[in-house]
């Protein structure tokens, strides 16, 4: 009954089996960077990983989560190549993204996965993976250029290396 | 049962006539505040004056400053840009500046943080206040050294003596605080030069591409927003809140959730129409709501048909009854004469929902001598006017701490949950915690209100307007919140200046006749991003298209010939996004562009062009290029008004796209961001902004004006783009396609 979270061995109490992944990251484990938005897969607020792919914690039960390695926000700069921020979200601060920032952490979970799974995305592919991200405050046009920052800066670190 | 049509059998204007209050044709427009001394717990409506900004910059002993920002940030970045003018007044950088969110003992109260005023009207009392504090410490060095303070210049951080050494503001804080509003302090010192004002040209830190010392926090999961907090002791409460507007609870049976493991309290008070559980644990919560039966007894018989017959302009102006008067001048019957055009049109926008992404939450202690709460709202101090009341303690009692907003667009003025969680607390006398869910906040907040308006103008042989006769009904927006028990006297009295924000055309008609009326209905209503502005932008913006259109003139041309004299800077921007978006292009098939502009609150303008596409198929319209110009006076912080402008143009485009909450059996039909839809990632615009402003002008308000005309123009777009008016929001794609 654990589950991996940022690094740390967490162990499921039986009688927490049941619910959400957001609720048991959020108010057992104490970790407050994963966002509810509306517990209906609809917002992207709640975006975690689970081996490495974004996945809506509020669609997933904890149970669900044993056995598998999940990342938050908190945990985002652990699998980050060099110490520090990850690179996207250095991008997001460069880019200034952040309005009132409560749907950033799920912005920035789903960018990341995006980025791992497609290095160089094109602009249709940006929106498209995007778009299960709502952020009230519009800041999609910056969100957009600090995923192709990232990305640009990705490329020059590996051309570099 | 409560009807819903017994509010308009009788209108105010009708009553007072009958009762002999009215000679005139209708009320004046008159501000709201003679009335606030008779009303219970209310908004902070005071300006800020001069003198209440001595308490809230500090200098540390560390030489760093201290900064209670009286603003409170939700995004919008207001206490990035006035650390700004702190730093500018106090030659420090920003890494000196500590800028806080002020509890409600740290600082006197400060007007509800709205409307777009957080530069506009704190800009000169911040300035003065930092100003105030840097010569109060001249006055210091000066002493310490001997010397006149006019002798002493400015240097980074603090000062440099006439030898050239250098005297930081740390080395002259007195171990006795320093009370900078001291009678005796000397007129020099009470009329500080103010850099903020006279370095144009020369900022040091106004003017510049400072980042939110937030970011690195926001982006790393560690701020704090209210749905994040936690005490150590803390309990966790759900309330059952209304099924239906103005729903009456009959009766609760909570002992079955009482028995339940985990629970604490149920908490039933029938006079304050209020159930809810206190458990020690929130995993228990939804099963313990579940076990409660609650009766009420519910209003049902309120329903979208029934309110659009309340807010029916069409059916006011067939009988004359209109409240209030914006405008009147000239004869609009001689003037329709002159019209060889003429345009009649009526145009209705729906009730519209914040939709912040946090939904709302509030820890509460209440216990024996104090009751604290942390939550995020507009108005802190209201929250705290509010729970006192509730609790039945002193004001001064009660502490607020507030948290950075997820989100507000003035759908945070009142913190329900703060309300709640202080119930919870002082029955379980523990601090308990309430969050709303997505459902909640859907059902349970206030609204924008319906608007309906009807035009009637021409254009006459020479291009001018002949006459514009303009009519609105809506609902009070400013006094939406205030008690049912004092309503029907707040709005025999009152017009409601939030409702008619922008309702004024900024053009130059001789025969105008503008008039409206703002109807409460029982759907709660309050601020929505720029109040009146977006909806009443949206009808006469869209009849200038259609002027525009009948008279066969461009647009553009229309609008710069017929503003009025007084209208320059619209001008101003009106032409810079012509050349900006490159206006008069031909578009191809099955896309269109429309142009818009607003002056927002008599001060800011802005002008908007919008490129769309139309899906030939399902009509489905989607804004692909935005170009604005906006002329908001002085900036403070350039990245931070082009984040707003892009926020309100993605709000805009969801207000005119898809936003809309309806009324069904006496509640919102609307639960989650299925229902309500707002725009999304994949349907963004590409936006370009320009910044214009003469030299010279004072800031005003960034946060809100740019919504007023993008409903517009993406209507004047879709016409472009297919020959069909939209005159209804949101605009749907069944009817686009002819
Ligand atoms: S909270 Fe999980 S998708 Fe919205
Ligand atoms: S930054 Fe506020 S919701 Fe996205």
């Amino acid at each position: 009954m654990d589950i991996n979270i940022n690094g740390r061995i967490v162990t499921v109490p039986e009688k927490f089996r049941d619910v959400t992944l957001l609720e048991f990251i959020r108010s057992s484990v104490g970790l407050k960077g994963t966002k509810y938005g509306c517990g209906a897969g609809l917002c992207g607020a709640c975006t975690v990983h689970i081996d490495g792919a974004a996945v809506r914690s509020c669609q997933t039960v904890a149970a669900d989560a044993v056995g598998r390695r999940v990342t938050t926000i908190e945990g985002l700069s652990k699998v980050a190549p060099e110490a520090g921020l990850h690179p996207v979200q250095t991008a997001w601060i460069e880019e200034a993204v952040p309005q009132c920032g409560y749907c950033q952490p799920g912005q920035i979970m789903t960018a990341v996965a995006l980025l791992a799974h497609d290095p160089n995305p094109s602009d249709d592919t940006i929106r498209n993976e995007m778009s299960g991200n709502l952020c009230r405050c519009g800041t999609y046009p910056r969100i957009h250029r600090a995923i192709v920052r990232a990305a640009r800066e990705r490329g020059n670190h590996d051309v570099r290396r | 049962m409560m009807s819903a049509d017994s509010h308009n059998r009788i209108s105010r204007r009708r009553f007072l006539i009958r009762s002999g209050w009215l000679a005139v044709g209708a009320t004046v427009v008159a501000s709201c505040s003679s009335f606030r001394s008779l009303l219970p717990a209310l908004p902070t409506f005071d300006d800020p004056e001069l003198e209440d900004s001595l308490t809230w910059v500090q200098v540390l002993p560390t030489g760093g400053i201290r900064f209670f920002c009286p603003r409170m940030e939700m995004g919008q970045g207001a206490s990035l840009g006035l650390s700004q003018v702190v730093a500018e007044e106090l030659n420090v950088d920003q890494s000196e500046i500590e800028c806080v969110l002020p509890n409600t003992q740290q600082t006197p109260p400060f007007k509800m943080t709205v409307s777009s005023e957080s530069i506009a009207d704190f800009f000169d009392p911040v300035s003065y206040g930092a100003a105030r504090l840097r010569e109060a410490l001249r006055t210091v060095a000066a002493k310490k050294a001997g010397i006149r303070p006019g002798q002493i210049r400015d240097g980074r951080g603090g000062f440099v003596l006439p030898d050239g050494s250098a005297l930081r503001y740390g080395a002259l804080v007195p171990s006795e605080p320093l009370v900078i509003s001291d009678p005796a302090v000397s007129e020099a010192e009470k009329n500080p030069p103010r850099y903020a004002l006279q370095r144009q040209g020369a900022y040091k830190a106004i003017g510049h591409k400072w980042k939110h010392t937030e970011l690195e926090k926001i982006v790393t999961g560690q701020t704090v927003f209210s749905q994040d907090v936690a005490l150590p002791a803390m309990l966790h409460g759900q309330v059952i809140r209304p099924p239906s507007f103005g729903a009456i609870l009959l009766d609760a049976d909570g002992r079955v959730a009482q028995a339940m493991s985990g629970v604490v309290a149920v908490v039933v008070d029938k006079k304050s129409n209020f159930v809810g559980v206190v458990a020690d644990n929130p995993f228990v919560l939804p099963g313990a709501i579940e076990a409660i039966s609650a009766k009420w007894h519910v209003a049902d018989d309120i329903d979208q048909n029934s309110l659009d017959e309340i807010l029916d302009v069409e059916d006011l102006r067939a009988r004359d009854d209109f409240e209030h008067k914006l405008a009147s001048s000239g004869d609009i019957d001689i003037g329709r004469q002159r019209a060889r055009h003429r345009v009649s049109a009526r145009y209705d926008t729906p009730f519209l929902a914040h939709a912040a992404m946090e939904p709302r939450a509030a820890v509460a202690s209440v216990g024996g001598n104090r009751v604290e709460i942390w939550c995020g709202s507009q108005d802190p101090f209201f929250v705290q006017r509010r729970v006192a009341e509730i609790v039945g303690r002193a004001e001064d009692e009660v502490v607020v701490y507030s948290h950075r907003m997820g989100g507000a667009f003035g759908g945070r003025i009142r913190c329900q949950a703060s309300e709640e969680a202080a119930i919870l607390s002082a029955a379980v006398d523990r601090p308990v915690r309430v969050s709303w869910d997505r459902e909640a906040e859907f059902q349970n907040n206030y609204f924008q209100p319906v608007y309906s308006h009807f035009i009637d103008a021409g254009v006459t042989p020479t291009g001018a307007i002949s006459h514009w006769d303009h009519d609105f009904v809506s609902s009070p927006i400013l006094t939406g919140s205030v008690p049912k028990s004092i309503s029907w006297a707040v709005d025999m009295f009152t017009a409601d200046e939030g409702t008619a924000r922008g309702g004024m055309p900024p053009y130059r008609v001789a025969d105008r006749r503008v008039r409206y009326s703002d109807v409460r209905t029982e759907v709660p209503v309050g601020a929505w991003r720029g109040l009146g502005a977006a909806p009443n932008s949206f009808a006469i913006e869209s009849v200038m298209d259609e002027l525009a259109a009948s008279a066969g003139i461009d647009p553009l041309e229309f609008r710069l010939q017929n503003l009025s004299p007084t209208q320059e800077r619209l001008a101003g921007v009106l032409r810079r996004v012509a050349k900006l978006s490159g206006w008069g292009r031909v578009m191809p098939q099955g896309a269109g562009r429309g142009l818009a502009c607003a002056v927002y609150k008599g001060e800011t303008a802005v002008a908007i062009v919008v490129e769309i596409e139309v899906d030939r198929a399902t009509g489905e319209v989607r804004a692909t290029k935005v170009w604005c110009a906006q002329d908001c006076g002085l900036v403070v912080n350039p990245n931070q008004v082009e984040a707003q402008i892009a926020g309100n143009i993605v709000w805009g485009c969801g207000m005119a796209l898809k936003e809309q909450i309806t009324i069904a059996a006496g509640s919102v039909e609307e639960r989650n961001f299925d229902g309500y839809e707002i725009l999304r990632h994949h349907e963004t615009p590409e936006i370009n902004v320009a910044l214009v402003a003469p030299p010279d002008t004072p800031p005003v308000g960034a946060g809100e004006a740019a919504i007023a005309p993008v409903a517009a123009a993406i209507a004047n777009a879709v016409f472009d783009a297919t020959g069909h008016r939209a005159r209804r929001l949101p605009i749907c794609g069944a009817r686009v396609i002819p």
